[in-house]
């Protein structure tokens, strides 16, 4: 039963294989070699494909880290004002930190001021992340986006909606520590400081 | 596309708390009233929090931004036509899964690959330790090909083993006027020793009770 499994397994890999060797049929010659090149690795990688899973309404998941990325139009006047905040603010979100499950967070200016890419990595699931926006820094969150165009307020009902609306899920999202949550770095961070300071006392 | 304003600029640092504050009313003068109400709300909040001398945000090198030890990387690339069609095939096909090869890479946090404007346009980025020069090289030391086969949808790239490709990097990156990390001193390399101290504590707090 196993061995049969083993079996259909490798076939699949096998086929997915031969699609991507089809897929690059028409690629650039620089791609084809890497592809040839990387074969070995693309088939343990296939074998070990374990899916990409969804962060709940919209976003992509890999163990317990998410990812939102959306893609934004500024208001009028909007991209200087965002710039000016985030100017004098230094890149300091102490107020980010309350939220307790956000990882990283990016603002980038595209297209001469136009349009704003806000992306962020986070944990969980994306209704409890939104929320945790909501119930922790709802005023900061409309500091940010009163600057985009059609921002309802973070207090509207259909904020959630607007988000989901112009959020676009990566088609692919890596993780390096895929169970680290924040709270979980958080513990570790104070454990070694704890055992650093009981090694420094015990060596007295 | 390129490199755009640095962040952090220096006059912001040597404002007073107070006159950041009475900057941010002039700026957000002419916002709408729910941002304007928003910035009043959150004043008392932003006085404490823009009086404290913040964490520096610095350059991650040549290009991007970084704060303590994390930096970030953010590109965007026309992708040639039919590139998009072969990249969400071979991402779909590899189940969105790319930890076999990136975790070559000991350096990489996090990295996102996402489709705009109809699938003319690629969004690459990634969280990494350290500086921008060295992240490249790790890339191109140990998963060359990998990088090859996402990066031959690009157009105008010239293969990664090309004197030119850091060139086109920089040329598509835009470095993030915000940056924020939760955990700015945690490397990949503090995680992996954090997490065998924590597992040894546990280890140890279970003998001792």
């Amino acid at each position: 039963m196993q061995t049969q499994t083993q079996l259909e397994h490798d076939r699949r890999v096998e086929e997915k294989i031969q699609k991507v060797k089809e897929l690059y049929a028409d690629a650039p010659e620089l791609g084809k070699v890497a592809l040839e090149k990387g074969l070995p690795d693309l088939k343990r990688e296939m074998a070990a494909a374990t899916g990409k899973e969804s962060a709940g309404r919209v976003g992509a998941r890999q163990g317990q880290v998410s990812e939102l990325t959306s893609i934004l139009t500024f208001a009028e006047g909007g991209a200087k004002r965002l710039r000016g905040l985030l100017q004098l603010l230094e890149g300091n979100f102490k107020g980010a930190d309350a939220v307790g499950t956000l990882h990283d967070m990016r603002f980038v200016f595209l297209d001469n001021d136009t349009k704003l890419l806000f992306a962020t990595a986070y944990d969980g699931d994306w209704d409890a992340y939104i929320d945790d926006f909501v119930t922790k820094i709802p005023n900061a969150l409309d500091l940010l986006f009163c600057n985009i165009e059609g921002w309802p307020g973070i207090h509207d009902p259909n904020v959630k909606d607007w988000l989901v609306k112009n959020q676009i899920t990566a088609e692919a999202w890596y993780v390096a520590s895929p169970n680290m949550t924040v709270a979980k770095a958080w513990r570790l961070e104070r454990i070694g400081k704890a055992l650093d300071e009981f090694l420094d006392k015990i060596s007295e | 596309m390129a490199n755009q304003t640095p962040i952090g600029a220096a006059p912001a640092a040597e404002l007073t708390g107070a006159q950041k504050i009475q900057q941010l009313r002039e700026l957000f003068a002419d916002a709408t009233e729910l941002g304007k109400t928003a910035l009043e709300n959150v004043i008392k909040e932003l006085s404490s929090q823009v009086s404290e001398p913040p964490p520096p945000i610095e350059s991650a090198g040549r290009v991007g931004a970084r704060l303590g030890k994390r930096s970030e990387l953010t590109i965007i690339v026309p992708l040639v036509p039919g590139g998009a069609k072969r990249l969400r095939t071979f991402l779909q096909l590899l189940g969105g899964n790319l930890s076999p090869g990136a975790t070559k890479v000991g350096t990489l946090h996090d990295m996102r690959f996402v489709f705009l404007d109809n699938d003319t346009k690629m969004l690459f980025a990634t969280s990494f330790d350290g500086d921008w020069d060295t992240y490249i090289d790790d890339f191109v030391a140990l998963i060359p090909d990998y990088l090859d086969l996402m990066d031959s949808a690009w157009e105008g790239w010239p293969g990664i083993r090309d004197p030119g490709a850091k060139d086109y990097l920089i040329k598509h990156q835009i470095t993030a006027e915000g940056w924020f990390v939760a955990e700015p001193d945690l490397t990949l390399a503090e995680i992996q020793r954090l997490k065998r101290i924590g597992k040894a504590t546990d280890e140890f707090l279970d003998k001792v009770q």
